[in-house]
């Protein structure tokens, strides 16, 4: 057991210390929302006309993920907004610009000029009823005590949303919290006149919507920047300076309408970025060749967290039965382990395996043991103790008694817990989009952000028969390899 | 053979052993008895290490019992329990044969010996070829008894041997062991309920009370000149159909 310990060290050593990337090659990232996507896929663009190799891990799940993979080096570049990197990864809400780029510089990190477009939180009224109505900035707003307000749950909650923005206009109105495609429709159809947006939401010009003026200027500036690596400067300067030549560039309703290409035509992210950049679009794989290349992703990591989880859990299994007090702490730890949010799971492993395969695959790792050391441990506790003690009594020897008795009488509860780790990996597995490892993921994410119910399936089918596939494998497993006297004594 | 000198054992709140001297001779037949929770099973596991005293010490060929060596000290050991103990995973044949191949012995070998313990326990020579749950109750108990005597050791330990039976096997068994016994020459040490049985079987009866030697010797010392009321009250406490004329 201890050289298989080790094994499973030197493979997670040779895994944390392998060169983050190869040579000279730029990772751009980009968040798991379109607006973010389209601006990773414009510096990409960027980056193939200064003939620089370049790849592009799109929709991360979520800035935490970014902001330590940018600073670990895991990615070179990613989309970012000043209001975010000032007060949620830099803490420093009231600093100005010089002060973020010192702070940036420290940490060997550097942003762009701002693109051009703020962002920002805002209210928004169907343009017709805002003109009757002769309501232009936020400030209009309290003559009209009967206005509708139908406001996204977040900005609900936040503290810099409604409540705030209520008490620093005075507002008289009272909102109700709704989700935010709902809110859309509903001032098309008059049922609501006011509800909060994002500045490039690519429905505002769709529907026709007023984006009311923050006259007081209550919401913090969210501008678009780029972050970037500064040893960039060093291995692209052509590409950094290119970077640096987007500033002013966008503005709102550039963005709306990149936007708008996406989520309402249902363009793809790299052919707009490239169609705004004037080049040519790379060229997209077709769906039966982008499901096999997920399938192939997703059984990688289902099948080499699995075969880890093995090679570990199931010494833990028989070592925890074997020694009742010991095993309870490997049994609560491993349990515990189960309890980690995935999300958490990732961040956590960013510095040590970066983004990719290797933290997903580290992640399944940690959630496969848990079924797997039980069920071996339930299965061994579980022979009859007269069976032991017998073995035990007639005089084999220890490795004897386990190899040849215990292990073959617990083998299908352990076979029982390999199919569970199995199955719930199949569908945890998805989850490793959020930190680039591709797989079924993807599409789902993707689907969930563009609100495309295809995209979606086109990962959640595959997915589902997969879990059904793996199944019926370990069923087939468990007939061929339970012995025929375990058979006929349980028909007895 | 073994020797018991003072041995308590308590589980939780109730005494098994208290303070217990018992000799057990070599090449002869001793069966346990007594009431249950007298103890009884309690010394057999004792003997094959399954337990061990909280005090006092055990002695198996004047050595003392100990983990260190009780792999060896076992397989001079043979052991049975009801229904034989067999693996449920492995044929008839692998389970008589599991500890000699685990020692080295060759294929032959084993099947030689395995041929010629099946002829002397008169079990079918097929039957070694079946899973224990193809097996009847009387087989299986045979081929437990098959698979302790492999090594030919010079002890043989039986616990409940011949429980699970039904009367008419159990009665064609009991002969079969007291034949096999006389036969062997081995220091046979048997637990019991049944005081007939043991009365069949047994050169020495050790009757045991609380966790206590109350008299141990043949039947008929434990019938004619009981040291206790309580050994002329157990010796026939057993009601036969005789008692109905």
């Amino acid at each position: 057991m201890r050289r298989v310990l080790i094994l499973v060290l030197a493979f997670f050593g040779a895994a944390c210390s392998a060169p983050a990337k190869q040579g000279s090659v730029v990772i751009i990232g980009s968040k798991a929302f379109t607006e973010s996507v389209i601006l990773g896929e414009i510096a990409s663009g960027l980056a193939r006309q200064a003939d620089i190799e370049v790849r592009h891990r799109r929709q991360l799940g979520g800035t935490r993920i970014l902001w330590r993979a940018l600073e670990n080096g895991q990615i070179d570049v990613y989309p970012e907004y000043t209001g975010t990197l000032a007060q949620e990864l830099l803490q420093m809400p009231d600093a100005d610009f010089g002060a973020l780029r010192a702070a940036l510089a420290e940490k060997g990190l550097a942003m762009t000029d701002p693109l051009g477009f703020n962002n920002t939180y805002a209210l928004g009224m169907a343009s017709q009823r805002a003109a009757q109505l002769g309501i232009h900035s936020i400030s209009d707003l309290r003559g009209h005590a009967d206005l509708r307000f139908g406001l996204s749950n977040e900005f609900m909650q936040r503290a810099d949303g409604w409540p705030g923005l209520r008490e620093a206009y005075a507002l008289p109105q009272t909102a109700t919290g709704l989700d935010h495609d709902l809110a859309y429709r509903g001032l098309a159809n008059g049922a609501l006149d006011v509800t909060d947006l994002y500045r490039t939401d690519a429905e505002i010009p769709y529907y026709q919507l007023a984006v009311l003026d923050d006259d007081r200027g209550y919401f913090p500036s969210y501008q678009a920047v780029y972050l970037y690596r500064l040893d960039l400067r060093k291995r692209a300067p052509g590409f950094v300076q290119a970077l640096n030549g987007l500033a002013g560039r966008i503005d709102a309703a550039t963005m709306q309408s990149l936007n708008a290409r996406v989520k309402l035509e249902r363009q793809a992210e790299a052919s707009v970025a490239a169609n705004w950049l004037g080049i040519d679009a790379p060229t997209r794989s077709g769906r039966s060749s982008r499901i096999w290349k997920r399938t192939v992703e997703h059984l990688a990591l289902v099948g080499i967290s699995l075969g880890l989880a093995l090679l570990v859990a199931l010494p833990l299994g028989v070592f925890a039965a074997r020694r009742p007090r010991l095993g309870q702490v490997i049994l609560t730890t491993t349990g515990l382990l189960q309890t980690l949010p995935s999300l958490a799971v990732f961040v956590f492993m960013i510095p040590l395996l970066g983004i990719g395969a290797k933290p997903a695959i580290a992640a399944l790792f940690l959630y496969s043991l848990l079924p797997i050391v039980r069920n071996t441990h339930a299965g061994l506790s579980g022979i009859p103790r007269e069976l032991r003690e017998t073995a035990a009594a007639i005089g084999l020897p220890s490795r004897t008694r386990l190899w040849r008795i215990e292990l073959p009488l617990a083998l299908g509860t352990i076979l029982a817990g390999i199919k569970i780790a199995a199955v719930i990996n199949v569908g945890t597995a998805t989850l490793g989009a959020l930190i680039g490892a591709g797989g079924y993921g993807q599409p789902i994410l993707a689907g969930i952000r563009l609100d495309d119910i295809g995209l979606i399936l086109e990962g959640a089918i595959p997915a589902a028969a997969l879990a059904l596939v793996v199944q019926a494998v370990f069923e087939i497993i468990e007939r061929l390899l339970t012995p025929r006297g375990l058979r006929l004594a349980a028909r007895q | 053979m073994f020797s018991l000198s003072s041995v308590s054992k308590r589980y939780a709140t109730t005494i098994a052993l208290d303070r217990l001297d018992l000799e057990i001779a070599s090449a002869r037949t001793t069966a346990l008895i007594g009431p249950s929770g007298a103890g009884k099973s309690t010394v057999l596991r004792m003997l094959i290490g399954l337990e061990w005293p909280d005090s006092g010490e055990v002695r198996f060929d004047a050595e003392l019992l100990q983990r260190e060596r009780l792999l060896e000290q076992r397989r001079r050991i043979g052991y049975v329990i009801q229904e034989g103990g067999l693996f449920p995973h492995m044929t008839a044949a692998e389970n008589v044969g599991l500890l000699a191949r685990t020692l080295g012995w060759s294929r032959q070998a084993i099947a030689a010996r395995a041929h010629e313990l099946a002829e002397l326990c008169q079990l079918p020579i097929d039957a070694m070829a079946r899973y224990p749950a193809e097996l009847s109750g009387g087989q299986r108990q045979r081929v437990g008894l098959i698979r302790a005597l492999m090594l030919d050791p010079p002890v043989l330990l039986l616990d409940e041997p011949l429980g699970a039976l039904d009367p008419i096997v159990r009665f064609e068994l009991q002969a079969q062991m007291r034949e096999l016994f006389a036969k062997l020459d081995k220091t046979v040490v048997l637990v019991t309920h049944d005081v007939a049985e043991a009365a069949f079987l047994a050169d020495t009866l050790v009757l045991l009370r609380h966790g206590s030697l109350l008299q141990q010797g043949s039947a008929r010392e434990l019938i004619d000149s009981p040291n206790d009321p309580f050994v002329h009250q157990f010796m026939t406490a057993q009601r036969s159909l005789a008692d109905l004329a």
